[in-house]
């Protein structure tokens, strides 16, 4: 390469020689002495480029936004947040990296957590040895271990305001008096972190018992939820307000460089306890060799790069120059990888040894009601037949194609394909989805509009990036085909949120991505003490469906626990207080250098098993 | 002239005052606190968050305190958006990545096009002087967006792909000379054929309307070659509309260009500000803003410094 560069700054230079010497005038002269710099500047580039790679195994991925914005668990918000804190931090249970449907195993802890007959006090044993990375928070600079205090001291700081947690839902109400210690510590002058907690109960270093309020089943997965991940106190104390971008954690990696918005930078935390590559996997596993890697020891990669890019363009690019390992597929480069009916990777990307595998997310996509409106709320039967008539009118399939190339995946109800709940096919009994224009025309006329008439111009909300005009644009016209009227109005995404959250919109577009992979995190959407500002952006009220959750709430995971979640998702359905509901479909593609590749969203301390090839 | 600039910088106080209100005043018409939390949050956290971020106080507090903090320099304020960094942070960590592009591209933009428009002038009526409008009318018409997805696409992509050749990142940064041309050359070059389009036709019509005056007629009857007279007496007489240009462009050397920087993954300052207005990041956008308004303010006033001190006619009174 060196030497192809040479020669044309050779013959560059001899072409500018001649031309300067025949006496063109000074602005060709200019334009030489820039193709000059062009060409010099690309040998410059190139010597900058084509450093030697070094013997460390780097794995190299994308980020498809400006990144993350900080490393504190307590305050992890987005996916990306996610995404570098389970790098660096551990929790006390993690996913299992092959098992599909998830499935948690201990991470932190010795062995899974004990439930006590009483079913409120959970029995923990910590793994011993585990240590925090080395840091300068520390006594000699050397990493300690991690024992109950630190996991006691974790999860104060998701109850102190100051910290500006944005977790606080997963302990709320769910340890004893936990909550009573928030207030109290929040209403005193200095948050007291020695304070006791009823439902803290240290037994020894490695060992203690937390007792709930009631038997709450989610409890097991906000265990392996990042915003419940242990940090080193001396770290917080040390680096005040700058710990965001000081994380010190017991993770497989560390950071070595992190410039926000640009790139993050971890080397392989050498004293990563002794966790090796599972050899628990499908015989579908096995066929894709995801566990040759079986007993290897964790990270099995030195490095691990992120960029991030806020454009896809770049991004891909950059996959197809190999730079990154694997990338997303975005939809505008969908049809480019994929013949879009049978949605099978081209030929010529399997020919480069490119895979390609499609995870449905946890999704649940739909365009809600304000139950508390004069005319789109309500319980009566006109009420409820209006709503329904609008979601008879509307084509969600139309949507998926044209909008997502015909990957999403369109069901009824709230709860996600791959979750316990999910209807068959994903078809409810009483599905009340559209097109169907001869019924929603006769609900109509039941609701006591006739061909649209007497119904006032519904307002609809609607966030203004990506091609959400366009989607509300086709909305407007499948509902003007039954003569209801609908005034767009498009917002950014906090307007939206006030909006939606002051009971202002009448119709809105809303999407939730399920926290932990049980359908219960959905059907809280409907529970009448979450409205707004918490999660149940409807205000919907239903005393027999809130009696129901609080039910689920602390039922074990079981075939009578699922025949509620049916219940309920039809008890919603029959309300109707949205229309949907569609979950996407995420394509993942990677390079034949990548190994062991089984990417979630769920979870994304996944990195660690990842192994990488020269090719 | 010491009067005259320290009159200019009263007259514009109320001018930066006023962004600064109506920038403040725009972001308040919605209440971020409630996207900033999330799902889930509960009326208790919404008035809690509002109150530690100060939006509880009456809108002439936050604003006279933003004042306070902005005219003692002070940016230490945290952003929301990325914890733990300051506002100044952001600020200084930016500055850095735009300037890298603009001022390489303002200098080879300007040189260029006052060439082209000399030369252009020069060949007047003649078929060279056509070629180079039609190409700077047609430079013009094309989007930058366009310019910069075919520039990466066929600069950075093709050429690493079909020649093995990595002339130039398809995007990111990093700081350093040594690694300027690989990661900022292309981007400037777009820019740089963007802006030719607008400057060349500019500099062509202040360079024709030049060739007509009568010190022209004068010189030419006088036998001075033409050479001499376009690049030593032309040149020189047209540094007013130059220097004009140039002060016009100086502000932007600083917003820096939001397209280029979000493609090529620069974390200029036109990306960031972009970003913080997605996010809500307000203490970003209002100490951005401050600072644009104060560079440009102050950048007005040194072009009319400057006017006095390329022509001597021109007096600062």
């Amino acid at each position: 390469m060196e030497v192809i560069s040479l020669w044309e700054i050779q013959v560059a230079r001899t072409h500018c020689r001649r031309r300067i010497a025949s006496g063109m005038s000074d602005s060709v002269r200019a334009g030489n002495l820039l193709a000059t710099l062009l060409l010099v500047s690309c040998c410059l580039g190139l010597t900058g480029c084509n450093r030697k790679a070094d013997s460390l195994k780097t794995l190299h991925f994308a980020i498809r936004s400006d990144g993350p914005k900080g490393m504190d668990p307590v305050r992890v918000s987005t996916q990306y947040d996610h995404v570098a804190t389970a790098q660096v931090y551990d929790t006390l249970l993690q996913y299992k990296y092959l098992a599909r449907p998830l499935d948690l195993e201990p991470s932190l802890l010795a062995e899974m957590p004990t439930i006590g007959e009483d079913g409120v006090t959970w029995s923990f044993r910590l793994k011993k040895g585990v240590h925090f990375c080395d840091d300068e928070c520390f006594p000699a600079g050397k990493g300690r271990e991690v024992v109950t205090r630190d996991v006691f001291y974790s999860w104060k700081r998701m109850a102190d305001l100051g910290n500006t947690p944005k977790g606080w839902w997963l302990f709320k109400a769910t340890i004893a008096g936990f909550d009573e210690y928030r207030d109290a510590q929040n209403a005193a002058e200095t948050f007291n972190y020695d304070a006791p907690v009823e439902g803290f109960r240290e037994i020894s270093d490695h060992e203690f018992q937390i007792v709930l309020t009631e038997p709450v089943t989610r409890f097991r997965w906000i265990l392996a939820m990042p915003q419940t991940a242990i940090v080193a106190r001396e770290a917080v104390e040390k680096y005040g307000r700058e710990f965001p971008h000081h994380p010190v954690g017991t993770g497989p990696w560390i950071v070595e460089d992190w410039q926000p918005s640009r790139h993050l930078r971890l080397q392989r935390n050498p004293g990563y306890r002794a966790e090796v590559y599972p050899d628990e996997a499908s015989p579908q596993d096995v066929e894709l060799g995801l566990t040759r890697a079986a007993g290897q020891r964790l990270p099995i990669a030195d490095r691990l790069e992120y960029r991030m890019f806020v454009q896809d363009q770049p991004m891909w690019l950059n996959f197809l120059a190999k730079r990154i390992d694997y990338s997303q597929v975005p939809a505008e480069y969908f049809n480019e990888a994929y013949i879009k009916r049978t949605q099978r990777l081209r030929a010529s990307y399997r020919d480069e040894g490119i895979t390609s595998q499609p995870i449905v997310l946890f999704d649940f996509i739909f365009t809600g009601f304000n139950m508390t409106d004069s005319v789109v709320g309500g319980y009566t039967p006109e009420k409820r037949a209006l709503r329904r008539a609008i979601s008879m009118a509307l084509d969600i399939e139309e949507r998926n194609d044209t909008f997502y190339n015909g990957i999403n995946v369109v069901y009824d109800g709230m709860i996600p394909p791959g979750l316990a709940g999910h209807p068959p096919d994903g078809v409810a009994p009483n599905s009340p989805r559209g097109p169907n224009l001869e019924r929603a025309r006769e609900l109509l006329v039941e609701a006591g509009y006739p061909n649209g008439e007497g119904l006032q111009e519904l307002e609809y909300y609607s966030g203004r990036g990506s091609n959400y005009p366009e989607q509300a644009e086709m909305m407007q016209r499948q509902l003007s085909r039954l003569g209801i009227r609908l005034k767009v109005r498009l917002v950014d995404f906090s307007t939206l949120m006030e909006i939606v959250d002051n009971r202002k919109a009448q119709l809105f577009s809303f999407a939730w991505g399920s926290d932990y992979p049980d359908a219960e995190n959905n059907l809280a959407l409907f529970y009448g003490p979450n409205r707004p500002p918490s999660s149940n952006h409807f205000c919907y009220e239903n005393p027999q469906y809130d009696r129901l959750y609080e039910m689920i709430l602390t039922m074990p995971p079981s075939e009578e626990r699922t025949k509620i979640y049916e219940q309920m998702r039809d008890i919603v359905l029959n309300d109707m207080p949205y229309v949907g509901s569609m979950a996407r479909t995420r394509f993942y593609i990677a390079h034949k250098r990548l190994k062991n590749f089984k990417p979630s969203e769920t979870f994304q301390n996944w990195t660690k098993y990842l192994d990488i090839e020269e090719e | 002239m010491w009067a005259y600039i320290t009159r200019r910088f009263l007259f514009n106080i109320p001018v930066f005052l006023g962004i600064v209100l109506l920038v403040m005043a725009a972001l308040r018409v919605h209440d971020p606190v409630y996207a900033y939390l999330g799902k889930n949050q509960t009326q208790e956290d919404v008035d809690q968050l509002r109150e530690k971020m100060g939006l509880n106080q009456s809108f002439l507090v936050q604003y006279t305190s933003f004042l306070g903090r902005t005219l003692t320099l002070n940016f230490d304020e945290e952003s929301w958006d990325q914890p733990g960094v300051s506002v100044g942070s952001r600020l200084t960590t930016s500055i850095g990545p735009t300037l890298a592009l603009t001022i390489p591209a303002l200098f080879l933009t300007t040189v260029i096009s006052i060439s082209v428009g000399l030369v252009s002038a020069y060949f007047r009526g003649q078929l060279v002087d056509r070629l180079l409008v039609l190409v700077a009318v047609l430079g013009m018409c094309v989007s930058f967006l366009v310019y910069i997805i075919l520039g990466q696409y066929f600069g950075a992509f093709w050429i690493s792909r079909e020649f093995n050749i990595q002339a130039f990142a398809i995007d990111g940064y990093e700081s350093g000379l040594i690694n300027w041309p690989y990661y900022c050359l292309l981007p400037v070059l777009i820019s740089v054929i963007v802006g030719m389009g607008y400057d060349t036709r500019f500099y062509r019509a202040v360079m024709v309307e030049e060739s007509e005056r009568d010190y022209i007629t004068t010189a030419r009857a006088k036998g001075v070659s033409r050479e001499r007279i376009m690049f030593l007496h032309m040149l020189k007489n047209a540094m007013i509309p130059i220097v004009t240009r140039i002060a016009i462009s100086l502000p932007f050397l600083i917003t820096g260009s939001i397209l280029l920087e979000m493609y090529f993954g620069i974390p200029g300052m036109g990306r960031t500000l972009i970003m913080a207005v997605n996010s809500n990041d307000f203490p970003v956008i209002q100490a951005f803003t401050a600072v644009f308004a104060a560079v440009y303010i102050v950048t007005n006033i040194l072009t009319d410094v400057a006017y006095a001190l390329v022509d001597p006619r021109v007096r600062l009174a």
